[in-house]
């Protein structure tokens, strides 16, 4: 019996360590989506095929294979590149989303199809590998074994989502979004500019997009799949938090990030991704409208 | 949702009017000259449209659903794979042929596909696409983590004829036409049925719907139920007139190409419509086979080319109606 408790404490706080690391990434794909999808009604399935030509074009600007800069450099161009492509993406598809968003829902896809060949016709279907420059140290904290890297996910995420909600919370763009998030034609009469809330929506999703995949290729490689695959983790975390809400995609991502971990490790890797279609289809079940919706009945 | 989805389906009453009976004529010329084909072209091109008129019931299968429930299903890959794998194991193990395993596949996919819809039925439509793209992601790892059913990587054979000792590319041929052309039926039927009233009711005006006693629930249900049954059709059929069944060929791909197929054919509900949608997912890879990753971005551009079209056409030739001397 201590056996079974001490390899559960051997196993199990690593695990759920790990999964709040890789949850918090979930959680960056998942505000994307949800950014997106609070303001214009529109799932954007195009967000990880653009997040991994992100990563990609990273890659391509500091390897060499397109050009050697400094990393720094690569990145930034890299974030100028998706946001002239998320701008585009929105120009192309605003005159739909007013009409239906089922429409515009379909178009991303169009879009995310585009993305995903020009990836494969510029890099190929090699697999490559892509590192964050950051020292690598170790230490050990209560029985965890705490690196570098984890830190450094933590913190990009702690600091990226606390500037977000910062400035949802308290800037005019903010309060222009949630006006715009609860009421749409309320907000357009009140003389609220929709468009450039959805486009700040866009820029920032796709913003928080690259963060998430330039930090969760570290720990895989980087093909023209692997952050599509990454994202079908975000959706579920949005699922799981609801899609409209902000604060449910947070906690729905670290939510993934250690289910899926423990999953991985207790039953079997093989079946991770059927995992996740059991997760969302059991979410749906049991919170439809997301875990922080609060239960209320409507009047007839 | 909106009416752009639906260009023409609002407008057709119950009787049939004369330019529908004009286009059911030509529909049955079409038939007719499809069934004439094999005495013509050999070989590779019966080949090539029995996969064709296969992948023309899979796009009815995304068409219908997108137009009887407003709903997209980035999964229905899935559910052409649960026929597909039906009529492949079913031969492997009972020896029976595609006419007896053809009825299992479908019940199988209608209620799959029910079960799928039942967990989002009281809430948004983009939750349906979410589970469905789930779907579609974790069913190359069932496949291939159940080998010993399904053969794993290397797929399975299907040899068994419908009339044993008829050429075998003749059959490979005439099954999917037959089935298109069944299905094509079945939904302009449907489109008359009061079930298919109710299920367009209850998509286009809820509130009345709910007045007339259809509820909401069962309506999407249904329709998930028809759209996945008519799926399982498809991939039966492709399993046969293709002779083989891969997990390669049931993807996130696949069930996003369907979709592409569906929009290219602007959702259309008849033959000749199902025909184009089908012809473009059958062509493009074969025109695009030495460059694989053209293919992604020619799928993009067509649907977005067809969204955009579908959404300026109508205002354009607004526009000219409105200057008397054109533009």
């Amino acid at each position: 019996m201590s056996g079974f408790l001490d390899s559960l404490a051997y196993d199990l706080f690593p695990l759920v360590w790990s999964g709040i690391v890789t949850g918090c990434l979930y959680a960056l794909g998942a505000l994307g989506l949800v950014m997106i999808f609070k303001c214009s009604r529109v799932v954007n399935f195009s967000h990880g095929n653009v997040a991994g030509f992100a990563a990609f074009l990273v890659y391509g600007f500091s390897s060499g294979a397109l050009m050697s800069l400094s990393w720094g450099t690569a990145v930034l161009l890299a974030v100028v590149c998706v946001v002239a492509i998320a701008f585009l993406t929105y120009a192309l598809i605003s005159p739909l989303i007013a009409e239906s968003d089922l429409t515009a829902t379909i178009a991303t896809l169009g879009v995310g199809l585009i993305i995903q060949g020009a990836t494969l016709l510029v890099f190929g279907a090699d697999i490559v590998s892509l590192d964050l420059p950051v020292p690598r140290f170790s230490t050990s904290l209560l029985g965890l074994r705490i690196t570098g890297y984890d830190l450094t996910v933590l913190s990009v995420a702690v600091v990226t989502i606390g500037t977000l909600f910062f400035v949802i919370d308290h800037t005019k763009l903010g309060i222009a979004f949630r006006a715009i998030s609860s009421n749409p034609f309320a907000a357009e009469v009140c003389g609220l500019n929709l468009r450039r809330v959805h486009v700040f929506a866009w820029v920032v999703a796709a913003g928080l997009g690259v963060v998430g995949a330039l930090l969760i290729v570290p720990t895989t490689f980087l093909s023209a799949t692997t952050v599509a695959a990454f994202m079908l983790q975000a959706f579920a975390a949005a699922v799981v938090g609801g899609f409209a809400s902000l604060p449910g995609s947070l906690i729905g991502g670290i939510m993934i990030g250690i289910l899926m971990n423990l999953f991985t490790f207790y039953v079997s890797p093989e079946y991770s991704s059927t995992f996740l279609l059991v997760v969302i289809l059991a979410a749906l079940n049991v919170f439809p409208n997301g875990i922080l919706a609060t239960v209320s009945g409507s009047r007839v | 949702m909106s009416d752009a989805l639906a260009p023409t389906s609002a407008g057709s009453p119950l009787p049939m009017p004369a330019g529908a009976l004009a286009m059911r004529a030509g529909t049955v010329v079409l038939v007719l000259a499809l069934a004439a084909v094999p005495f013509v072209l050999k070989g590779s091109w019966t080949y090539a449209l029995g996969v064709t008129f296969a992948n023309s019931i899979a796009v009815l299968s995304v068409s219908v659903l997108v137009r009887y429930g407003g709903e997209v299903s980035i999964g229905h890959g899935f559910f052409a794979a649960v026929g597909a794998y039906s009529v492949a194991i079913l031969e492997q193990r009972l020896g029976v042929s595609v006419v007896l395993s053809l009825p299992v596949g479908v019940a199988l996919g209608v209620l799959l596909g029910i079960a799928f819809a039942f967990p989002s039925r009281n809430i948004s439509g983009i939750y349906l696409a979410v589970s469905t793209m789930a779907l579609a992601l974790a069913l190359p790892e069932l496949i291939n983590n159940a080998s010993d059913f399904t053969g794993g990587y290397q797929g399975l054979y299907v040899a068994k004829p419908v009339i044993p000792g008829a050429d075998m590319g003749l059959q490979r041929y005439y099954v999917p036409l037959v089935a298109l052309v069944a299905v094509a039926y079945a939904l302009s039927q449907l489109r008359r049925s009061r079930q298919g009233m109710a299920m367009l009711l209850a998509r286009t005006h809820p509130a009345a719907a709910d007045a007339f006693g259809t509820r909401r629930v069962w309506a999407r249900i249904a329709v998930m139920g028809v759209s996945c049954g008519i799926a399982a059709l498809a991939g039966s059929v492709l399993a046969f007139a293709s002779s083989t069944v891969s997990p390669s060929g049931y993807t996130l791909w696949t069930s996003i190409f369907l979709l592409v197929g569906s929009v290219v054919s602007v959702y259309g509900l008849t033959l000749p419509r199902a025909l184009i949608g089908g012809a473009f997912l059958t062509i493009v890879p074969q025109l695009l086979s030495a460059s694989g990753a053209w293919i992604p971005v020619m799928y993009g551009v067509a649907l977005l080319a067809v969204i955009l079209a579908a959404h300026f056409a109508p205002r354009l030739g607004a526009l000219v109606r409105r200057r008397p001397g054109g533009v």
